[in-house]
């Protein structure tokens, strides 16, 4: 059935035709504006759920007091461990996979030849599909067997989900960059290491901080990795990396099958923060993308 | 006030050095001080979840107060198993006692059983009450192997005549995780169920023939909890928190039971003395008939809960202190609360002779 | 996703034929280890994970891909029955998430006014950044308890003569695991296709406008022939995601492992689900290279996907370059 040659058929008139045409036309916009509407109810749904039920949790104690497991009574508590662990995972596994991520991008961008360049990125693409459930019982053999559990392992897994995130954001802008800026430099006598680092890279730097929000955000929310690797936790607050860390996707994880329902108003009131951290940082991230590809823009032309 | 508190500081390092200078000898002598011996340092520990109120709530903070963090992870006794054998932990807790492979594969642990309680079944059927209803092994065997489907089936009727129960659909719960309630639970239809038997068997994990699993005692509880027709095995610790209704189970001298103190503490007595094999593995599922009118309540899921403990480890001198601690009279006092019951003296006796053998 | 930026950039070459100078040498050197680190990192992790499974290889050999039975009792693995029920979900994610996705694409590049573009396609990618653990937690909290009292009920007195739309007793279902998957690949799916229908040239649109046909036909005639191989590649990563996805699946779906069902109402048991749910606590050394051997069905599965995409993109873009 080819949609532009119609074969006019005997028993309808053009004019019925057309307006059957123009109907099925409408029925698939009203389709396509039924699924927008979908989506962004779900969203809606899912975000109100959250925010109605984690709301009124959402008080100093979440953030400063200790969970208190089985606690009779009413008994003041929250999940500072789950919030300090997130922080020191998140910002080991940026300090892993930020540098780390960089420098492969700036190896396949500026030095890698042709070949080399279309095989790891390859490489960077089948780890970044990788399931993090996988990398979890990865980094359990590799890490965790005969050592335990720690706040380093977890932070591993973490940094290992976070690389290709990082490394490709970073080759995208990073062949924003126009050639003839490094041509400049180069043909100014600059050698190539100080091109690369002092005039190329700068330029790139709103990208790459884009990039790496938005991994952070990402890896924030992540439990698979974690589940094996820094789980085994204590209740009170611990900055140690070296010990095993709770962490916000965890704990909600934990609570999200208890029975009390004071259990899940903790797990609500934690989503609805780590939530509304992922919302800020992409959002920032995207204001911060939108600014930088204006101002790589404006160096192009 | 300042020296009120003088006093209590002092007298807990007393008490902790009166726990410990028995215990961590081997500990006191490396660090070559004989007296001032304060416990300092961290254990970490994974598994049961039905040991896990006891420790969480009670056990850890005492004895944080004497200076030693415990942290301990609620994820299950096959976990618990399987954390120790990776050595991951310092120790781990199951109610389900290692098969000779686990055993092996552990290289070296013991297991110390260090608390008395039990699980238990528990159901939510509307218009049945705690207490209510009357179920034997067989029958539960038969639910859970998906040979009865209905609450109303003649042979749940036929031991509950009083009881209406209504045209629902019984939907079985069970653990998603390797699990001492689990193995405390198969253990018991093992023994009274011939097809259980040859079907399923017993584990901390097994192939469930039907039903929906659920992580943890919590899980299990929040299941039953928010489905109507549902039956399942919960930790007694759980069932009283989370105010679930309890079947009275049959034992083995025909009556019909609920898990209390005394009806577990039945359970235990009637394990002799001699039962009690070199690696403390004691089954109490099932407990058998007795005529002595004192222990005839027994409860038929009764399970002792283990700690397990490689014997040469660099902590040795902070486990052996935090087992003395949680197994003194004290703290098995504290923990009735949750419905753990006072283990027989042969089984602590055992206990302490097993404790023994962990070295530095 | 990033498979797209990736080829779509062109190749920026390094000048050659200047003097190396140490500098040069040591940023190169750094930056190259870096990629190679990368690479034995991929490597390592394949290594470790099929290392892991050596015993259940050796002991099931591939007849682990065909027996249901997951007994730790007797020891004895399959993987049958998570395989059957990691496709049911993720295929019946995929089947929900592309129409609705690609009619969200479609409202984005052609029918919405201008000033709702940007907000709705910020709020379908806001749906990309929500954890897993925190539409598990909607799905076991809210979704399930719906699932169970109304959608599957109302679903099974309509359309119960399908096999696929059984009773439910719990709201721990097979169904409330595809919805939740739906929810986590519909954003990968529209954002793709949105910017696969921003790029059919507006020459071609306009053309098909001028012969008269209706903005559907349009549609149907040049945009979805012009965008079906990425699509398709976006698809493809659609599935990926939700076959690897453990966290939330765990959460809803009831971890149920005798046996695979038709019934979307029952409980069942993904692969990536089960590994969650059960590694911690594993005890025989066999159950946990069974479990290993699930995450190497994992492993080759997602290679299988990247490299597919990968293969479609840069084909269909090769055969745009040249229609261009």
């Amino acid at each position: 059935m080819s949609t532009f040659e119609s074969s006019p058929s005997p028993l309808t008139r053009p004019q019925d035709r057309l307006r059957r045409r123009r109907a099925t036309s409408r029925g698939m916009e009203l389709l396509a504006w039924l699924a927008a509407a979908i989506a962004v109810a779900i969203l809606g749904v899912v975000v109100y759920s959250v925010a109605r039920r984690g709301a009124s949790q959402l008080n100093l104690d979440l953030i400063t007091k200790a969970p208190v497991p089985f606690a009779i009574g009413n008994v003041k508590q929250g999940l500072a461990n789950a919030f300090v662990g997130s922080l020191v995972l998140v910002a080991l596994a940026a300090a892993m996979a930020l540098p780390v991520g960089i420098l492969v991008a700036i190896y396949l961008n500026e030095f890698a030849p042709g070949p080399v360049k279309s095989a790891v990125s390859l490489v960077l693409d089948v780890l970044n599909g990788i399931p993090s459930i996988v990398i979890a019982i990865f980094v359990f053999g590799l890490l965790v067997v005969g050592h335990g559990q720690s706040g380093l392992a977890g932070s591993f897994a973490l940094a290992t989900l976070m690389l290709p995130l990082v490394a490709r954001a970073t080759m995208e802008v990073l062949a924003l960059v126009p050639d003839s800026l490094r041509e400049a430099s180069l043909g100014l006598g600059v050698p190539r290491w100080r091109t690369t680092l002092s005039i190329v890279l700068p330029q790139t730097i709103g990208g790459v901080i884009t990039g790496a929000v938005l991994a952070v955000a990402r890896i924030a929310g992540e439990t698979a990795p974690l589940l094996f690797t820094s789980s085994i936790v204590g209740n009170a607050v611990e900055w140690n990396p070296t010990k095993a860390l709770q962490s916000v996707p965890v704990a909600i994880w934990e609570l999200s099958e208890s029975p009390t329902p004071a259990d899940h108003a903790r797990a609500w009131a934690a989503a609805l923060v780590l939530l509304l951290f992922i919302l800020c940082a992409s959002l920032g991230a995207r204001w911060l993308a939108s600014r930088s590809r204006r101002k790589l823009g404006r160096a192009t032309r | 006030m300042p020296k009120h508190g003088m006093i209590v500081r002092t007298s807990l390092v007393l008490v902790a050095a009166a726990l410990v200078s028995g215990l961590a000898v081997n500990a006191a002598g490396a660090a070559g001080k004989k007296h001032h011996v304060r416990l300092s340092g961290t254990l970490n520990g994974a598994g049961s979840s039905l040991i896990a109120p006891a420790i969480q709530a009670m056990w850890s903070p005492d004895f944080k107060a004497k200076g030693v963090t415990v942290n301990y992870a609620s994820v299950g006794s096959g976990a618990g198993i399987a954390q120790i054998t990776a050595r991951t932990v310092d120790f781990g807790a199951s109610d389900a006692p290692m098969t000779g492979a686990q055993a092996a594969a552990c290289k070296g642990c013991v297991q110390i059983p260090w608390a008395l309680t039990s699980t238990s079944v528990v159901v939510n059927v509307p218009g049945v009450h705690q207490g209510q209803l009357h179920l034997t092994g067989g029958v539960v065997a038969k639910i859970y192997l998906g040979q009865i489907t209905k609450w109303n089936d003649p042979a749940i009727k036929a031991l509950n005549p009083g009881l209406s129960l209504p045209d629902l659909k019984i939907t079985v719960a069970h653990r998603s995780d390797g699990s001492g309630d689990t193995y405390a639970f198969t253990n018991y239809l093992h023994k009274v169920s011939a097809p259980w038997r040859h079907q399923v068997g017993y584990a901390t994990s097994v192939n469930w023939p039907v039903g929906v699993g659920g992580k943890g005692n919590s899980g299990v509880a929040a299941v039953i909890g928010s489905t109507p027709g549902s039956i399942g095995y919960v930790s007694v610790a759980y069932v009283l928190q989370n105010h679930l209704t309890l079947a009275k189970m049959k034992n083995a001298s025909g009556k019909y039971t609920l898990p209390t103190i005394k009806s577990i503490e039945s359970a235990a007595q009637l394990v002799k003395a001699h039962k009690i094999p070199a690696n403390n593995a004691i089954s109490i599922t099932d407990a058998p008939k007795t005529k002595n009118k004192k222990y005839a309540n027994a409860y038929p899921l009764a399970t002792f809960t283990y700690i397990i403990v490689p014997k040469k480890s660099p902590q040795a001198a902070l486990i052996k202190a935090w087992i003395n601690f949680a197994m003194s009279a004290p703290e098995q006092k504290r923990i009735q609360k949750l419905v753990f019951a006072p283990m027989p003296k042969v089984v602590v006796d055992a206990a302490k002779k097993t404790l023994k053998k962990i070295h530095s | 996703m990033s498979t797209f930026d990736a080829t779509g950039s062109d190749a920026r070459r390094p000048f050659t034929g200047r003097r190396a100078r140490p500098g040069d040498l040591l940023l190169q050197g750094v930056a190259a280890l870096a990629a190679l680190g990368a690479t034995v990192l991929v490597v390592l992790i394949a290594y470790k994970v099929v290392d892991g499974a050596r015993l259940s290889l050796s002991t099931f050999g591939l007849g682990f891909l065909t027996h249901t039975v997951w007994d730790p009792v007797h020891g004895r693995f399959g993987a049958a029955e998570f395989l059957g029920d990691t496709a049911l979900t993720s295929i019946g994610a995929l089947v929900l998430a592309t129409p609705l996705a690609l009619g969200i694409a479609l409202f984005l590049t052609e029918l919405a006014p201008r000033w709702v573009r940007g907000p709705v396609t910020a709020l379908v990618e806001t749906l990309a950044a929500i954890p897993s653990v925190v539409i598990g937690l909607w799905g076991i909290l809210v979704l399930g308890p719906v699932m169970r009292d109304h959608v599957i009920p109302a679903l099974h007195s309509v359309l119960g003569f399908i096999p696929l739309f059984g009773p439910a007793s719990t709201g721990s279902t097979v169904f409330t695991a595809i919805i939740v998957l739906t929810i986590m690949i519909l954003p990968i799916v529209s954002s793709i296709s949105r910017e696969l229908f921003l790029g059919v040239p507006a020459e071609l649109k306009e053309a098909a406008f001028g012969l008269g046909a209706t903005r559907w036909e349009v549609v149907r005639g040049v945009m979805f022939p012009y965008a079906r191989g990425g699509v398709a590649a976006a698809m493809i990563l659609g599935l990926g995601r939700a076959v690897g996805e453990a966290i939330a699946v765990a959460q809803v779906i009831g971890a149920f492992d005798n046996g695979f069902s038709w019934n979307l109402g029952n409980p069942g048991d993904t692969l990536a689900a089960k590994i969650a749910l059960d590694y911690q606590g594993a005890t025989t050394k066999l159950e946990i290279s069974s479990l290993f051997y699930l995450g190497v069905i994992l492993l080759v599965f997602s290679l299988v996907v990247n490299l597919l995409a990968q293969w479609i993109v840069r084909r269909v873009s090769r055969r745009q370059g040249l229609a261009r």
